[in-house]
């Protein structure tokens, strides 16, 4: 005490003279930081408000505070002793950088910090004299140690009658620490502290579409939360909720009702006060955000994302919905099998339709997520009008090969073996229906990689879908360019104008497949359309042919391509209408009895502690109808369900809808199926495998029912 | 925030949130109207000491590292020693606790805790050595001076400051609300502790 009050006499006795001259200060070295009163203009007019500003320039290693200087230290203090009619404000706070120490966490500033704040004259003050203000301000430095040290300071100012504007070296700096320093944005913050844990959620417009990754909560108050626990994040679309670990004063008599603090997104600091009560919804549901992608950091699981990227692709080959793509493959390949350079040039003119299709794909999906839609993977089979075009080409791919018409000499093919420039154009086709068609089976190596993807940054994003079209296309290119494989097919004859005929079957199943699910999107009325215009468009395809068979049937091809354009035009205006709501009708397709999802019906009924067996599926995903047949819909899961008292929910997910695409986000998919198992209450549930067997499921739920 | 951490921010994120799943069960704080977490400690006198002997009587566990500021600010002009004493008249069992690690600020030899007791007319019930951290961290203590009040059942009903000043001024000192004394009166006289949690000020405990 001796020391420091002898500290505040010398520097009392060696207080320069008032001098009438532009702001003048001294930097005073306190130990382990030098500190100084700046102000944002040279002088300052009567009743006029200026920035001024505390700065520290503080050793390296060493740190001082925030105001809330976290589980131990102290704020940085001033004090002002200023003549009569002076004011001066409360510090303007910047952002505070977390300080580990051991296990602890301090909050505070390492190197420069400018600490701004007002400086107000009296209208009383004389223009011509100049002021001296001083201030004692005290900090707590430490590195390992704590040392608190003081410096007096002082500010002359020149007093001028006209407002004096920012200048001099400090004017830009101060602007910029005001411009850091948190501020309120309009956001709207609540808290909740249960046994589940304290809650904060905010929301507001700036954090929409936000970049989330390391997003943290600065209190206040140093005794609302533990400050070294780490904050979980849960992404919402409106919005974020981080997940706090509470600390003494929730323990009190008198828990908090108000948490006020710095809400740290991205690089943005806002000023936040929540108040105690229920968590919004809009604030949760999309998952933790991926780690931030920078340098070094993507390179941790972009490689495994393409692996799993290529070997997903080579699975899609082997999905039931390919089935008939492959067939298409296998008729055009069989065509050029005896021709080394003309399977090549075909293979490459696949892989470049496949990898085409996915990286369009991919963009489509990317700007559609930016735009804010719920999309996932499948999404082209949510449009009614997509799935009626898709099932009319279908059909015409199928008419063809059936013999009904011919496409140029491209899928012709049968004996002649050359590939021309149709060839090539008929296999780049071919890559881009099969991916197109391929989408909605989503394999299960393929998940985990899109999920990813679609968090990530748009290149990595586009990588991940390239490597994946790589896959799916390597078998057809690998088999192009292997002389072996090629000379073990058959030679050409008879045989493939029956292969051809039969493959068309394939075809028609698939046309027959998405004309259902077109059915369960907009009901019998879609039904009528699409069929009466695929009758339409069978008679386009037999009067092509005949134009084709007779020579110069210019009229007949007119008179095709008409009926065609009016079958497609048929199904596509005027738009379908708005469909029933999700949940509803829906019965036809399961037949295990089922609550439709939504998320208030799982989060009631994990409030009750039952446990819930949650399917998200859709007519089109073709893992999800064979799981349902083969899996689900199995006395032994009845009997199951029966036993443990699961509440069976379905989100359908046929059409798009963005509670379930929140929840497949937030279990890190980005397609169905997804199948959860919740056992007791406040446990995570467990994800099922995507291929699943009755034994799996019925396993699981009982597991669940004995462990909740 | 500078450029260069922030590529190997995914690698530190993944340590910190590694490390803490290990620090956290260490670091959960103990609760209030909970029993207070049990420990056994070695004191100054080479004797092993634990929370259990002492059950029926009330305890101050104090978190002290005589480097620290704000425990020079208790004890340089008395006030911390005053205290201890008080609550010895009143049978009051004060234990305390270096929990500084070998060769960090604050921490004590057996024979270095004797002579500082000594210099500074401390007079606590035992001065625990916690090198290791473990009581420390069973309390979650995490500042010097950092306070504890345990009732004669076992129960914990204090955690907190010692006083309402985070401040190592000792100007401070006068017209502190000091908690500590607060809640030894209260459970002296059979209340509840009128305000059991405060948020604890000083320097970080060196563990």
């Amino acid at each position: 005490m001796m020391r420091r009050l002898a500290g505040f006499l010398l520097a009392a006795l060696v207080l320069p003279l008032s001098l009438a001259g532009p702001a003048l200060a001294a930097p005073v070295d306190t130990g382990h930081l030098r500190a100084e009163l700046i102000a944002q203009t040279q002088a300052i007019a009567p009743g006029q408000t200026i920035q001024v500003a505390l700065r520290q320039e503080i050793d390296k290693g060493w740190h001082t505070y925030w105001r809330n200087p976290g589980d131990s230290g102290e704020a940085t203090k001033i004090g002002w002793t200023l003549p009569a009619g002076w004011q001066a404000g409360e510090f303007v706070w910047q952002p505070p950088q977390p300080q580990p120490a051991g296990p602890l966490v301090n909050y505070g500033y390492s190197g420069e910090v400018i600490l701004p704040m007002t400086l107000t004259a009296p209208a009383g003050a004389t223009p011509g004299q100049s002021v001296t203000l001083r201030a004692a301000a005290a900090f707590l430095v430490c590195e390992e140690i704590c040392i608190p040290e003081d410096a007096l300071l002082e500010l002359t100012l020149p007093v001028q009658a006209e407002p004096a504007q920012p200048a001099g070296r400090w004017a830009q700096p101060i602007a910029r620490a005001l411009e850091a320093a948190p501020k309120p944005a309009g956001l709207t913050a609540v808290f909740h502290n249960d046994d589940a844990g304290l809650k904060l959620a905010v929301t507001g417009d700036v954090l929409t579409g936000a970049d989330m990754a390391e997003s943290y909560f600065f209190p206040f108050d140093g005794a609302v939360i533990d400050h070294a626990a780490p904050q979980a994040i849960e992404r919402g679309p409106q919005g974020l909720t981080l997940s706090l670990t509470p600390s003494y004063a929730f323990q009190g008599p008198e828990p908090p009702q108000v948490m006020a603090g710095v809400l740290k997104v991205g690089e943005t600091y806002y000023e936040i006060e929540a108040q105690a009560g229920p968590l919004p919804a809009e604030a949760a549901g999309l998952g933790p955000p991926v780690a931030r992608a920078g340098g070094g950091g993507a390179g941790l699981g972009l490689p495994l994302a393409v692996v799993f990227a290529i070997l997903g692709g080579l699975i899609l080959n082997l999905m039931p919905c390919v089935f008939p793509i492959l067939a298409m493959k296998a008729a055009s390949l069989a065509g050029h099998a005896h021709e080394q350079a003309a399977a090549r040039r075909q293979g490459l003119a696949f892989l470049a339709g496949v990898l085409a299709t996915f990286l369009a794909l991919a963009l489509a999906l990317i700007v559609a997520q930016a735009a804010g839609a719920a999309v996932g993977w499948g999404f082209q089979l949510q449009s009614p009008p997509v799935v009626a075009a898709l099932c009319l080409l279908m059909l015409a791919v199928a008419l063809n090969l059936s013999g009904v018409f011919e496409i140029g000499t491209s899928l012709q093919g049968v004996g002649t073996g050359l590939a021309s420039r149709g060839g090539l154009a008929g296999a780049f086709f071919t890559g881009v229906l099969a991916v197109v068609v391929a989408a909605p089976c989503t394999a299960p190596f393929m998940a985990p990689a899109l999920g990813w993807a679609l968090t990530q940054s748009a290149p990595a994003a586009l990588l991940v879908f390239a490597a994946l079209g790589l896959g799916f296309a390597a078998p057809f290119v690998a088999v192009a360019f292997a002389p072996g494989l090629l000379s073990r097919l058959p030679r050409p004859g008879p045989w493939m104008d029956h292969l051809r005929k039969v493959l068309a079957f394939p075809m028609y199943g698939a046309a027959a497949w998405l004309l259902w699910v077109l059915t369960l999107q907009v009901g019998p009325m879609g039904l009528a359309r699409l069929l009466a215009a695929a009758v339409v468009l069978a008679l386009a395809a037999w009067l092509y042919g005949l134009s084709q068979a007779r020579s110069g049937g210019v009229a007949l091809k007119g008179g095709a391509a008409v009926l065609a354009v009016a079958a497609l035009a048929a199904v596509l205006i005027p738009a379908y209408q708005t469909p029933a709501p999700a949940g509803e009708a829906r019965g036809a397709v399961a037949e295990l009895p089922y609550e439709p999802y939504s998320a208030e019906r799982l989060a009631e009924l994990r409030a009750q502690g039952a446990p819930v067996f949650v399917n998200f599926t859709a007519a089109w995903c073709v893992t999800c109808q064979v799981n349902e047949q083969v899996a689900l819909a199995r006395q032994g899961v009845a009997d199951a369900l029966a036993g443990t008292g699961t509440v069976y929910l379905k989100g359908d997910w046929t059409r798009k809808d963005e509670v379930i695409a929140a929840e497949l986000a937030r279990h890190g998919r980005a397609g169905v199926p997804l199948y959860l198992v919740y056992g007791g209450a406040g446990a995570e549930p467990v994800i099922l495998p995507q291929i699943l067997t009755e034994g799996v499921v019925v396993r699981a739920l009982q597991a669940a029912a004995s462990a909740g | 925030m500078t450029t260069s951490t922030l590529s190997r921010r995914p690698i530190l994120l993944g340590l910190a949130a590694a490390a803490a799943l290990v620090a956290a069960p260490a670091l959960a704080a103990p609760a209030i109207g909970k029993p207070a977490p049990a420990f056994t400690a070695v004191d100054s006198t080479g004797k092993s000491r634990s929370l259990a002997e002492f059950k029926g009587k009330t305890v101050v566990l104090e978190w002290t590292n005589e480097g620290c500021p704000y425990v020079q600010k208790h004890y340089n002009a008395g006030a911390m020693q005053g205290l201890q004493k008080s609550a010895g008249r009143d049978g009051v069992v004060w234990l305390t606790l270096i929990s500084s690690a070998p060769g960090k600020q604050g921490y004590k030899t057996a024979a270095e805790a004797n002579d500082w007791k000594a210099e500074s007319g401390a007079a606590p019930t035992a001065i625990l050595l916690d090198p290791k951290g473990e009581v420390g961290r069973a309390y979650a203590a995490r500042t010097t001076p950092h306070m504890y009040v345990v009732n004669p059942a076992g129960t914990l009903v204090y955690m907190g400051g010692i006083d309402d000043k985070n401040s190592a001024d000792a100007a401070t000192l006068n017209g502190a609300k000091n908690y500590v004394v607060a809640a030894l009166g209260d459970v002296k006289a059979g209340r509840a502790v009128a305000q059991p949690v405060s948020a604890p000020y000083g320097c970080s405990v060196k563990y």
